[in-house]
């Protein structure tokens, strides 16, 4: 399956990566390559033009600042997010959610950026233009009918990220740059919660940084994903959980899910439930019910949905639980 | 036992380097001056009418040379002789979401998948069938004409009483198992390369030669010579290095008939290699299986009687059929001694790619469900597993009530092996909680002893050659396809001549040269080809022995061939002998031999100055034997004796074999019983192989096997909606990793059979079918539940927790969406090709106006 | 489609060539350069039969475009032979099975190769998850790991000898 044609731009700084942009309409962004190349392999996307901005070192790096936490480099890959010191120190959540995403070599290419950006997925969407011509194709791509939801309009493509729902619970903010500047947003705000058009970047705008507060570092950190095979997956079902514990009891306290929404989604009400408790059987299971209400996955990957919820409330007792030990 | 040189010794494969430096060729990596790249149209329905094809705005985009549909080739052929119902595209049916519709022939793989697109296809849409059971039913619009009820064929074998022996039964188990769609997975994608050569004579396309990742040279190039109308004679294959097998290169696939009708349309080389996808929809593989199964027992644990219904969903198209749905039956024999078998095997049709061969073929659905059955029937007699089924021990030689003869009989050794090194007296039933031991048996058979094309030639035939060189040259049709065919053969050659294996050169799979040889499958190439390698060889040997008794003025009886020398009896073990190191590499000894080296024609001089003596090297002896013969040449063949080819019912061709390799294995496994994942720790598999030509092979195909089984067992599945396969591709087809693969202790048993080579037997497939039972026991052992369904997916296992526990019923088919379909496997209904989106298409013009799409980040 | 002229390193010859800005790494190593010792085996980047080295990091060739791969050092299996001699790994796997139908053999050589280079003796875990991003359908991965140990035996002994 050879790629659709494309005319590449190689920019060496982010300058001339919003002017290349901005003067073409037609255009995707190229970083790791490991969920575009495949994509557009399956003529998911045609673009006219292939931005690669894998050679712009500016986007590259981890820069602790002091008394201000982390920001870091989209095009940091998620190995080496996996393999910072710093962070495995200050956001273990982190680290342990980029250790799982797909398989060490696909790690090597990834970046933390394009797991933030990564296409929702779906099986009626993830497919070659021939598998999909044959089923009239879908309300993604193509078609005008969802085969999830047969009768619905919204598409429900599920966001199939690891990192996100870590970042979600440290509170982190990214930068978008365009022609008319950069703006900052809470990441959570970033997600639509559609499947179609699941994220808030404008054809014009690069992810270009990701900050992560001060306020947040520290927090014990787990993240736990269910997949079939122990490697390659993406995840079928996926909990970050950060908690800051004193004298015993939780003074902060974050879940986020992933994998069974359209969008990574932070639980709410959690700080709430647990803040001033000892973290104990019933605490963390009063955590999991929340969560699985808050999972709504439908036939859009492998394994059926209900179980996927069912796992989401296990897994986040589990993490809840290891956090609050840890 | 008898002392060997080079047989039972671990030995690196003789193309292993080729292999781990990448110099070794595939077909895919072949390519030809002026060669063009195939691209092949597949059907977007499950079961319609092919109205009318229009190819002209293809033929007419840049850089296309050829485009071919069903007329340019409309004979029908099939791997069997009783299923002649492919065509090589599409005549007037397409039958499977896939199907080969129509292939073009371009400079370059972009412009053949552009003009793809191009190519216009009306098709009528039939109602189509998806589920066997469903499809048994059908009274129109049948999948083929002529097959009723869409059966492709149904067998109903009764041998002994087994009504009685269930009425007289003292306890009947009873079950339905099912055993969903699994496939072949290899590692390397079908490639096929064709070209037509000039004839000097009528100026027109001559001979054929095709390079194909195939199992069987022999098989296509009997199938091209019927759909292409050549005679055979005219039609080279070759098999390059094949990218693993497995069953699915054993049969001719659809692009290797394609890649020849479409080169002979453009006049030059072609190239057709399948994408991933296609991989998926030529399928061949493990069809999905329902299973009744019903066992009769005595309370001492004898079985007395067993009755299998076996239904499979075959596909679109015969393929191998016939032949998996009668060993389904016929395998239930020649494990254990059973007095009374029924059998009712269903094999159906439905509008999904064609199952075909796979490893274990036929046999691995039936042994999950009957060593699941028959645990569950040692629970309830309170009999230890390992001891019910030493009371069920054949004992050979013997014939059993179906047919099948059995001789060399490693079982009970295995079971005893496997019981000891698990600690299974000691630990079974007393892990810790949720862990637990699970024990299950297999056998396959080496080789089938009838062939699928009626004749009475021989299974294998191999020709030796050897000149002046010394160097031994075997060509043998059985194709190397990573099981070690070709190791096997040098290592045979090379002990019987006493010669060392660096000398063997192995020429195999190419038509033009090397003898007819019924191919690599059924597991039958250490058995049959290697029998006729033994026989090749023992014909030079003799050769070469009357002329060196004749220079040592000894009898031929008193020589002994050795470490690259002839000597007389008794001298073998004197200075200069026994000591040399095996070369292990063709090119490893290059040096070595430099001062051995003799080159062609100075020996007789040489030798003239000598006298008689006690040993000659085998350069000597060979150039000896040279004088008087000219180049030495062997042939050897085998056929299986009259007496291991079956009873004479209906199907009794199908499950005889000249010998049958036993397995038993135990797993150990653990069950999160909040997850339901389960974790399988190790397997101990105990596989009783005859002899072990190539210890470090056998292994390798023992724990390849049962790592093929432990997929299968927990994660591989072909998940289908509609005729649609939603997870044609490996990143959603879940083989194995690495990080979840257990630890696999395999244990080699050499039963030693009479009539293999060197007492050899099979050992590439046996070990399958017993992995999955195994696993599903010790889920029993360490949970309490008894799964009926594989694989045992998470949401399967906490199911049936569920089930047990009484707990919160959870239905786990259930979706949250009260919009959603209860079961994945059939939701979305009829909407699946009614949605207007094909109009929205790229290349429909009036969406080629719309804007570009909107950018973003990776 | 229009080709551009790219200049890539491989194996330590810089190489001028002339391709389409849409063609991928594993098809310019294969088709251009008649390295076909890297295997496609997937088309949506899962397998690992692709990987080569990508300035010293195991990468999917069919994953890269060719022309962002320039001025970057790119290895493939062809390059790990050792001067023309077989590298202990690929003596290694041939020894102890570690390759059977191969097809998947220089994805791993890459992947063994970068491992043992950033750590020299890897536990028996640290090896499975170094070799999860490839996939094997014959071997089980078992006899890699005799191999990958074996391999390791060799260069030491090779070391002392120095």
């Amino acid at each position: 399956m050879s790629l659709p044609e494309f005319k590449l731009l190689r920019p060496r700084s982010v300058e001339e990566a919003i002017g290349f942009l901005v003067k073409h309409g037609n255009i995707r962004v190229l970083a790791g390559g490991t969920d575009l190349i495949p994509s557009m392999r399956q003529k998911l996307f045609e673009p006219e033009y292939v931005l690669d901005i894998r050679h712009i070192s500016e986007l590259r790096e981890i820069h602790p600042q002091a008394g201000h936490g982390v920001e870091i480099g989209p095009l940091t890959t998620l190995n080496a997010i996996e393999h910072s010191e710093f962070l495995r120190r200050h956001y273990p959540v982190l680290t342990e959610a980029a250790a799982t995403v797909a398989s060490p070599v696909l790690r090597n290419m990834g970046t933390i950026g394009g797991n933030i950006c990564l296409d929702t997925r779906c099986l009626w969407y993830n497919q070659s233009l021939t598998w999909r011509k044959a089923c009239g194709f879908c309300i993604k791509k193509d078609g005008d009918l969802c085969h999830v939801a047969p009768g619905g309009t919204k598409c429900w493509a599920v966001f199939s990220g690891d990192t996100p729902p870590a970042l979600l619970c440290l509170n982190a903010e990214i930068e978008l740059a365009s022609p008319s500047g950069v703006r900052r947003m809470a990441l959570r705000d970033f997600y639509t919660g559609a499947g179609d058009s699941y994220r808030k970047l404008q054809p014009n705008e690069l992810l270009t940084r990701i900050f992560l507060s001060d306020s947040s570092a520290d927090l014990r950190g787990i993240y736990r994903k269910l997949r079939i095979r122990g490697s390659i997956d993406y995840p079928l079902a996926g909990v970050a959980v950060a908690l800051k514990r004193s004298d015993g009891q939780v003074s902060d306290a974050r879940v986020a899910i992933t994998a069974v929404n359209p969008a990574p989604t932070l639980i709410t009400g959690v700080a709430g439930a647990l803040e001033g408790r000892a973290v104990d059987e019933s605490a963390a299971e009063a955590i999991g019910e929340m969560a699985a209400k808050t999972a709504k996955p439908l036939t859009t990957s492998a394994l059926t949905p209900e179980y996927r919820r069912e796992m989401i409330r296990v897994l986040t007792k589990r993490a809840v639980l290891a956090a609050a030990a840890n | 036992m008898a002392e060997f040189t080079i047989i039972g010794k671990p030995i690196a494969m003789v193309d292993a380097a080729g292999k781990t430096t990448g110099a070794g060729k595939y077909t895919d990596d072949l390519s030809l001056p002026g060669m063009l790249i195939g691209k092949i149209l597949h059907s977007p329905c499950p079961h319609a009418r092919i109205k009318r094809i229009d190819t002209r705005r293809a033929k007419a985009l840049d850089g296309v040379v050829a485009v071919v549909t069903g007329a340019d080739a409309p004979k029908t052929y099939g791997i069997l002789p009783v299923g002649h119902d492919e065509t090589a595209l599409a005549v007037d049916k397409v039958r499977y979401v896939g199907d080969n519709v129509a292939c073009v022939t371009a400079v370059d793989e972009a412009t053949a998948e552009n003009a793809l697109e191009l190519i216009d296809v009306e098709y009528e849409v039939l109602p189509a069938y998806f589920d066997p059971e469903e499809s048994m039913k059908a009274e129109t619009d049948l999948i083929h004409e002529g097959k009723p009820h869409n059966i492709e064929k149904d067998y109903h074998h009764v041998f002994g009483d087994p009504e009685k022996a269930f009425r007289e039964a003292d306890y009947v188990a009873e079950g339905r198992f099912i055993a969903n769609e699994v496939t072949h997975a290899a590692m390397e994608p079908h490639s096929t390369l064709a070209s037509f050569e000039l004839d000097p004579h009528t100026g027109n396309l001559g001979r054929l030669t095709v390079w194909s990742s195939t199992q069987v040279p022999y098989y296509l190039q009997h199938k091209l010579s019927l759909v292409l109308e050549m005679p055979m004679s005219q039609i080279r294959v070759i098999k390059p290095l094949v990218g693993g097998g497995f069953g699915g290169k054993s049969e001719v696939i659809p692009l290797e008939i394609i890649a020849a009708v479409a080169a002979r349309a453009a006049r030059a080389p072609v190239k057709v290699t399948y994408t991933r996808e296609e991989v998926f929809w030529a399928h061949r593989g493990r069809p999905r299986t329902i299973v009744d199964l019903k066992t009769a027992v005595k309370n001492d644990g004898r079985i007395t009687a067993v009755k299998a219904r076996v239904v499979q969903d075959g596909g679109a198209y015969c393929s191998y059929g016939v032949v998996t749905i009668l060993y389904s039956g016929a395998l239930l024999g020649a494990l254990y001694d059973i007095p009374n078998i029924q059998y009712d095997g269903y094999r159906v049709l439905t509008n999904k790619p064609a199952c075909g061969a796979m490893r274990g073929h036929g046999t691995v659905n039936v042994r999950f469900a009957f060593e699941s059955q028959l645990d569950e029937i040692s629970a309830k007699l309170g009999i230890d597993p390992a001891e019910i089924r030493r009371r069920n021990l054949l004992k050979p030689p013997c014939i059993t009530i179906n047919g099948l003869r059995v001789q060399s009989y490693g079982l009970p050794e295995s079971i005893e092996q496997v019981v000891e090194r698990s600690g299974w007296k000691q630990r079974k039933g007393k892990l810790s909680k949720g862990r637990g031991l699970g024990l299950g048996c297999s056998h396959y058979v080496s080789g089938a002893a009838n062939s699928i094309i009626r004749s009475d030639m021989p299974h294998s035939t191999v020709n030796i050659k050897i000149d002046r060189d010394g160097g031994v040259v075997v060509y043998t049709g059985a194709s190397e396809i990573g099981q070690g065919s070709d190791t096997m053969t040098a290592q045979i050659a090379a002990e019987v001549l006493g010669c060392s294996l660096a000398r063997v050169k192995v020429v195999a799979a190419d038509t033009d040269l090397t003898p007819i040889d019924i191919g690599s499958y059924s597991s039958r190439v250490t058995f049959m080809a290697g029998n006729a390698t033994l026989r090749a060889a023992e014909q030079v040997r003799e050769q070469i022995a009357s002329a060196a008794a004749r220079k040592m003025n000894c009898a031929i009886e008193d020589l002994v061939f050795g470490d690259d020398k002839v000597a007389r009896q008794g001298l073998a073990g004197g200075s200069g002998t026994g000591e040399a190191p095996v070369p292990t590499q063709p090119g490893a000894t290059a040096s070595g031999r430099v001062e051995g080296q003799i080159l062609r024609g100075s020996l007789q001089q040489k030798r003239t100055e000598e006298g008689p003596k006690d040993r000659m090297s085998f350069e000597e002896a060979v150039v000896a034997a040279i004088d008087f013969h000219g180049a030495l040449t062997g042939t050897g063949s085998y056929a299986p004796p009259a007496e291991a080819r079956g009873g004479k019912h209906k199907g009794a061709g199908v499950g005889p074999s000249p010998a049958y390799s036993y397995s038993a294995q135990v797993a150990e496994v653990s069950v999160d019983e909040d997850t339901g994942e389960v974790t399988v720790h190790k397997v101990w598999a105990a596989h009783d192989c005859g002899r072990a030509l190539n210890p470090v092979a056998v292994e390798g195909q023992i724990i390849g096997s049962v790592w093929m089984g432990l997929g299968q067992a927990l994660q591989e599945e072909m998940v289908w909606k509609d005729g649609m396969l939603m997870n044609p591709g490996l990143l959603e087809y879940r083989s194995p990793s690495a990080v979840e693969s257990p630890k696999i202790e395999p244990i080699i048993i050499e039963s030693i059979d009479p009539e293999g080579p060197f007492g050899a037997k099979e050992c590439s497939e046996g070990s399958l079918a017993a992995t999955i039972p195994a696993i599903a026991n010790a889920i029993y052992d360490a949970v309490g539940i008894r799964l009926h369904e594989s694989p045992f997916t998470p949401e399967r296992v906490l199911a049936a927790l569920r089930a047990k526990k009484n707990a919160k019923a959870i239905n786990m088919t259930q979706g949250v969406d009260p919009l959603a379909p209860t079961r994945f496997r059939e939701h979305g209904g009829s909407l699946c090709f009614r949605g207007k989106g094909p109009e929205r298409h790229r290349l429909d013009p009036a969406r080629r106006e719309t804007a570009g799409e909107a950018g973003g980040d990776d | 489609m229009k080709k551009e002229l790219i200049e890539l390193k491989v194996n330590g010859r810089m190489r001028e060539l002339a391709v389409a800005p849409s063609k991928v790494l594993l098809e310019v190593l294969r088709e251009d350069l008649q390295l076909t010792g890297s295997k496609r085996g997937c088309d949506d980047s899962s397998c690992g039969a692709c990987t080569v080295l990508v300035d010293g990091t195991p990468m999917l060739s069919c994953t890269l475009l060719a022309a962002s791969c320039q001025e970057q050092e790119i290895t493939t299996v062809e390059g790990i032979s050792e001067h023309g001699s077989l590298a202990a790994i690929q003596k290694a796997y041939g020894d102890r099975g570690g390759a059977q139908c191969g097809y998947c053999t220089p994805g791993f050589i890459i992947t063994v190769k970068h491992l043992l280079s950033v750590n020299p003796n890897p536990s028996d875990e640290e090896i499975r998850e170094a070799l999860s991003g490839n996939l094997c359908r014959c071997t089980g991965y078992s006899q890699m790991y005799e191999a990958i140990k074996a391999a390791i035996e060799a260069e030491q002994r090779g070391l002392a000898a120095l």
